[in-house]
């Protein structure tokens, strides 16, 4: 990067359950505007003074469509001159936002751009509303895994790197107990704004319109009654003779999370307190067949970009797409099982596609600061065979 | 203008097994009801009935319908809901069998009943001239017993039981509703023990009890012996009892203990095996152990010698099995009564003293031996009655064996059979007629207004309908017939209506006739069955023989017939469809003008099972009406997976849901009652000026649809869930509904995708694992998976 980029507020949904949990009814882009609304007054900027809104989303239509970024931005309360883009590389769009706006500002161009991520799933399914292939696909046998759905994905992964039923099913557990810790020692009170949702229900009894209000403030997804017992009995989604479940999966959510990004000469110009700094990114692609291994290359790449070595690493966050991939991207980097997300992931929290890079960034940089710790990365796997990697340095 | 009582609202009191199911059959008739039962303790005030209505989601066999059979109830408790009772005019109550709590729960709800409410108890034990004397005076006479059998949505028996002073319109009226809007069988039974069927089926039970430990036959070898090749259900005896429950075949014996002072009191009691296993908590299949048990061993079955648990792996004699497959019941018996095999003694002994005991009880339990042998029928499921059979082996032939056995001590009673059963020389059914014991003779059925909708109503031996049968058309696979009006009835002569070379042909011609003689057709067959489709034997063979050319020929000719003749003839052609409709037949019943459905038709398009596709413009028709529908797409992938898995429908709600019926088809849940609704349909039809439709031109998905589904399949195929064969059905299946590999909304006509329908169906019949699929189903009567 030419330039140093800061971050100075970084703030995140609850994850929601898909379907069931809090969000469920709440549309994507009024749950954005509130977040980039209250991240902006936390940050301590000027809103006219906002050079861009990059938004990631994974499914970028119907309610989370009509590039979003733009219309969260508007109805965020920022003045007309605040653009904004919706960007997607499926499950990286919230960390690529960063880098996107970050890149701005190390450019030199900008002084202040938010990045963030946001993704309903109980609105905008899997594959998006109207899921449909090329024929070209089935032209060659080595494209036919453009098709495949991540869970067969996970499943090649597991074949491959022979990652078995019980350590996946382990890898859940402690994903579960980590997250169950920390929310229970209040750990993600800083980061989490809590958003209050409104149903505005029938009462056929009377005729009249019934008002329920909830307010939404902590990760629906965290089970404290799971074990491995509970867990062994789930029957495998996706191949017959598989080992990937319900269970050792990530689970669909509901969420989003905004960054504000600022120069140095912001920075002092208004004497604001950055959470940290945003080091670098990279991404690259692997077979579409092992989507899951993307991190294996990507976190090598970034390292080497920013010059620094995995044991300076104190706190990574790998997002949980499946125990298997997880596992084996551990298991060929030789990641310190430690350090690897220390307060749970997506297998426990939830994994809202676009919105995932956006609110592990924002996990990271409290979770260094709360524990006094340095250098965090947030990487992922992401579908159609690619991984990404990106960097922070609390302060 | 609707006379007469309309059953507005029902109550159903006690939700356990019998009142749940009960209610979810009304919800399937599309009557309100409410479920009441006692307000919880803790936790939600009705918690107790919403567990037992969200169990009849899993019960099997299904007590609903469909999801929306659901919708029709509410769920009410008796401490803060019995304003309910107020729209209720019919209320049934099932509660636990005991007298005090029934009392005090007629009282409860007295207050909050219509005046003109008909009340009737679901007891199977008690008296209901007792009950009727706990009821508050005003509502004695408008009650009754309802007796429904389990399960009920597919047991078609309801006794009613009148007690001395009830209102005899009211009976009426209760059997007309119940039949017509239930979809039930009615007899109205004398108020004795356990009625009718439970009084004649329990001692069955009871005496083939007996004379298994007189005779010392292992239960399993009973069982073969006492089911499908007697004409009952192939549960037999003692997996019926595991069924029904050892506790609750107890407690209905002990019923009969209590109250029978008939002759056989000696015999009313469950032998001491049965009860030891009761004792045990072995109670049939509630508790996964009863008569039966399966582990990792297999199937085991209680050793009345040892009293444990061993491998069922004992054979019935082949001789007296060889008897059982004898041409007639006169044959039958004659071999049974002159061998000396033990189990054909056996045999002999359990219809001597059935026979015995029906006979003596004519009179007691019922004044009709007709609703004596249709109670049996319609709440056991035996094929025949117990004086059919007598009547059909030799009715003085067998009273005299019978005679000699009570004089030599070998029958469970000395009481002496009864001086009719020697008048009658020919037995109790003649010149369609049966006996009446009340008035000593042999007498013609009554009947009320509400069976004339019933053209071809259940009958017993030498009974025949009212209805005639005028032939106007006839080959070797069909008959084209009328009842004396200008509606053709066409039926399939083949068994299971399977549709051969001969059935496509008489169905061309028969619509030939009918387009001349009749203003319109209802394809409606004397089985129980629409149809199972195509004669894979026949066409499988042909293929075989002939190749390419077979598969041409059966394609063009259904695709004549079915999808071109039926569909486009100069008359209305109505489908009148119950049982199974499956592949072929349902393929009919596509291109018919309107289906009148029975509630239990089980339909689908199953070609996937046996290595092909919907040839007879069935996929054809799918992809036709996928492009009607407002979401295309999503319907296409509905109809697609449908065919693709072979997926058949619970029912005709269901198949309704599935789209293999349209919106506009008529359910009927009588099935006694289609013909007469298929003909009111069509005859509606025919007066509203009919023109047959004109081939339309539709948009199709192309092979931007082909694609799209590739790709799941690809998925399914990397998980290894389905197998190569099943990915080249399925991709096939996919270019026919797609209108083959053009581009994405491409607008063709029938005649277009009828031609990629053929070829798609030829390049599968031709494959060797498509043979192999046809064997395996000829051979095996299930699906093979290669």
């Amino acid at each position: 990067m030419n330039k140093p980029v800061y971050v100075v507020a970084a703030q995140r949904t609850a994850i929601g359950k898909a379907k069931k949990g809090g969000f469920a009814k709440k549309r994507p882009d009024d749950l954005l505007a509130e977040v980039i609304a209250k991240t902006v007054e936390k940050s301590g900027i000027n809103k006219s003074d906002i050079a861009d809104v990059v938004i990631g989303c994974a499914f970028p239509e119907a309610e989370q469509g009509l590039n979003v970024a733009r219309n969260a931005a508007l109805l965020a309360g920022l003045p007309d001159s605040v653009p904004g883009i919706t960007i997607n590389r499926y499950c990286s769009s919230g960390l690529n936002s960063v880098a996107f706006a970050a890149n701005m500002i190390a450019n030199g161009d900008v002084d202040v751009v938010i990045a963030g991520g946001v993704e309903n799933m109980s609105m905008i399914p899997m594959g998006g509303n109207d899921w449909s292939v090329s024929a070209k696909v089935f032209e060659k046998d080595e494209n036919v895994a453009i098709a495949f759905g991540m869970g067969i994905t996970a499943e090649n992964v597991a074949n491959d790197w022979k990652i078995g039923r019980e350590a996946q099913d382990a890898f859940s557990l402690e994903s579960h107990t980590r997250a169950i810790h920390a929310i229970t020692n209040g750990y993600f009170k800083e980061e989490i704004l809590p958003i209050e949702v409104v149903h505005n229900l029938p009462d056929l009894a009377t005729g009249g319109i019934k008002q329920k209000k909830q307010i939404v403030d902590t990760d629906e997804g965290p089970r404290a009654d799971t074990t491995l017992d509970a867990l062994a009995k789930l029957k495998p989604v996706f191949a017959a003779k598989g080992s990937v479940t319900a269970g050792n999966s990530s689970q669909m959510s509901d969420g989003a999370a905004v960054l504000v990004l600022v120069s140095e000469e912001y920075l002092n110009k208004h004497k604001l307190k950055p959470l940290g700094k945003f080091l670098g990114f990279a991404v690259c692609g692997v077979p579409a067949r092992i989507m899951g291994i993307g991190p294996v290359k990507a976190i090598p790449k970034v390292l080497e970009q920013v010059g620094l070595n995995l044991e300076q690493i104190d706190w990574i966050e790998l997002n949980e797409a499946f125990a298997a991939q997880s596992l084996a991207v551990i298991g060929d980097l030789k990641l310190d099982v430690a350090k690897v997300n220390p307060c749970g992931g997506a297998i426990s929290c939830g994994h809202p596609l676009g919105a995932t890079g956006a609110i592990l960034s924002t996990k990271v940089l409290h979770g260094l600061r709360r524990t006094g710790k340095k250098y965090g990365m947030v990487t992922m796997c992401i579908g159609a065979g690619m991984g990404a990697a990106g960097i922070f340095e609390a302060m | 203008m609707r006379g007469g009582f309309y059953v507005n609202k029902v109550a159903i009191l006690g939700s356990g097994v019998m009142g749940a199911q009960i209610a979810a059959h009304f919800g399937n008739a599309g009557i309100p009801v409410v479920l009441f039962d006692l307000k919880s303790n803790q936790g939600k005030p009705n918690e107790l009935i919403e567990k037992s209505v969200a169990n009849l989601k899993k019960m099997n066999p299904k007590p609903l319908a469909w999801g929306k059979s659901l919708d029709y109830i509410t769920i009410a408790n008796y401490d803060d809901n019995l304003e309910l009772l107020k729209d209720c005019n019919l209320v049934i109550e099932a509660i636990a069998e005991r007298l005090d709590w029934k009392e005090a729960l007629y009282k409860k709800i007295a207050d909050h009943l219509p005046n003109d409410v008909i009340i009737a108890s679901n007891t199977s034990g008690l008296s209901i001239n007792l009950l009727a004397s706990s009821l508050p005076e005003k509502f004695r006479n408008n009650f009754c017993g309802i007796h429904f059998f389990n399960p009920p949505r597919y047991m078609p028996l309801v006794e009613i039981i009148p007690h001395t002073n009830t209102n005899s319109e009211i009976v009426v009226t209760l059997e007309s509703f119940l039949v017509t809007s239930m979809g039930k069988s009615v007899i109205v039974a004398k108020d004795t023990p356990n009625f009718i069927a439970n009084r004649l089926g329990v001692f069955s039970m009871v005496a083939t009890c007996i004379h298994t430990e007189n005779f010392d036959l292992p239960l399993e070898v009973v069982d073969k012996l006492t089911g499908k090749d007697l004409g009952r259900a192939k549960s037999a005896t003692f997996r019926t009892a595991d069924v029904v429950g050892l506790d609750t075949y107890a407690h209905v014996v002990k019923t009969m203990t209590d109250n029978c002072k008939d002759g056989w009191e000696e015999c009313y009691k469950v032998p001491s095996w049965m009860q030891k296993l009761i004792d045990n908590g072995a109670l049939g299949q509630k508790t996964k152990a009863g008569c039966y048990k399966k582990d990792k061993d297999g199937i085991k079955v209680v050793d009345l010698k040892t009293g444990e648990y061993r491998i069922a792996d004992k054979k019935a004699d082949k001789e007296v099995l060889d008897i059982l497959k004898g041409r007639d019941w006169a044959t039958k018996f004659d071999a049974l009564h002159a061998s000396k095999a033990p189990e054909a003694q056996f045999l002999w002994a359990c219809f001597r003293d059935v026979f015995h005991y029906a006979a003596v009880l004519l009179g007691q339990i019922s004044d009709s031996s007709r609703d004596m042998d249709l109670a049996i029928r319609w709440g056991f499921g035996w094929k025949e009655g117990l004086f059919e059979i007598w009547q059909q082996a030799g009715w003085t032939k067998i009273a005299n064996w019978i005679n000699e056995d009570i004089k030599s001590g070998l029958t469970l009673s000395k009481v002496p059979l009864p001086q009719w059963v020697f008048d009658l020389n020919d037995g109790v059914y003649q010149n369609n007629k049966h006996f009446n014991a009340k008035e000593n003779t042999l007498v013609e059925r009554k009947v009320l207004p509400v069976y004339q909708r019933q053209l071809f109503p259940d009958l017993v031996i030498n009974e025949k309908s009212d209805t005639p049968i005028n032939v106007i058309y006839e080959n070797d696979g069909v008959r084209l017939w009328h009842t004396g009006d200008n509606i053709g009835i066409l039926s399939f002569k083949s068994k299971m209506c399977a549709i051969g070379m001969d059935v496509l042909t008489g169905i061309d011609e028969a619509i030939n006739v009918a387009e001349d003689k009749c203003s319109a057709i209802v394809i409606w067959q004397e089985k129980e069955v629409f149809s199972v489709g195509a004669n894979l034997e026949e066409f499988g063979f042909a293929i075989m023989m002939n190749g390419k050319e077979a598969v041409d020929k059966i394609i063009e000719t259904g695709h004549r017939v079915v999808s071109k003749k039926i569909r486009y003839c100069k008359i209305p052609v109505i489908a009148a469809v119950k049982g199974y409709a499956f592949g072929g037949g349902c393929e009919i019943l596509l291109h018919c003008d309107a289906v009148v459905a029975a509630l239990e038709s089980y339909i689908g398009l199953v070609e996937a099972g046996v290595g092909l596709l919907p040839g007879w413009g069935g996929s054809t028709e799918m992809a036709y009406r996928a492009s009607q529908s407002i979401e295309p797409w999503k319907d296409f992938e509905r109809r697609y997976k449908n065919l693709a898995m072979a997926q058949v429908a619970t029912s005709a709600r269901e198949a309704q849901e599935m789209g293999f019926l349209r919106d506009s088809d008529t359910i009927v849940i009588n099935t006694r009652e289609l013909l007469y609704v298929a003909k009111e349909r069509a005859r509606f039809l025919a007066a509203s000026g009919y023109r047959p439709p004109v081939s339309p031109k539709f948009e199709v998905f192309g092979e931007q649809g082909v694609a799209t589904v590739r790709g799941l399949l690809a998925n399914m195929f990397a998980g290894g869930q389905i197998s190569e064969h099943d990915l080249l059905i399925a991709k096939n299946i996919a270019i026919v509904m797609s209108g083959g590999l053009i581009e994405k909304n491409s607008v063709v006509n029938q005649d277009w995708v009828l031609n990629i329908e053929k070829e798609c169906f030829k390049e599968l019949a031709l494959t060797q694992k498509t043979a192999d699929r046809i064997q395996y189903m000829l051979e095996n009567g299930k699906p093979l998976r290669n």
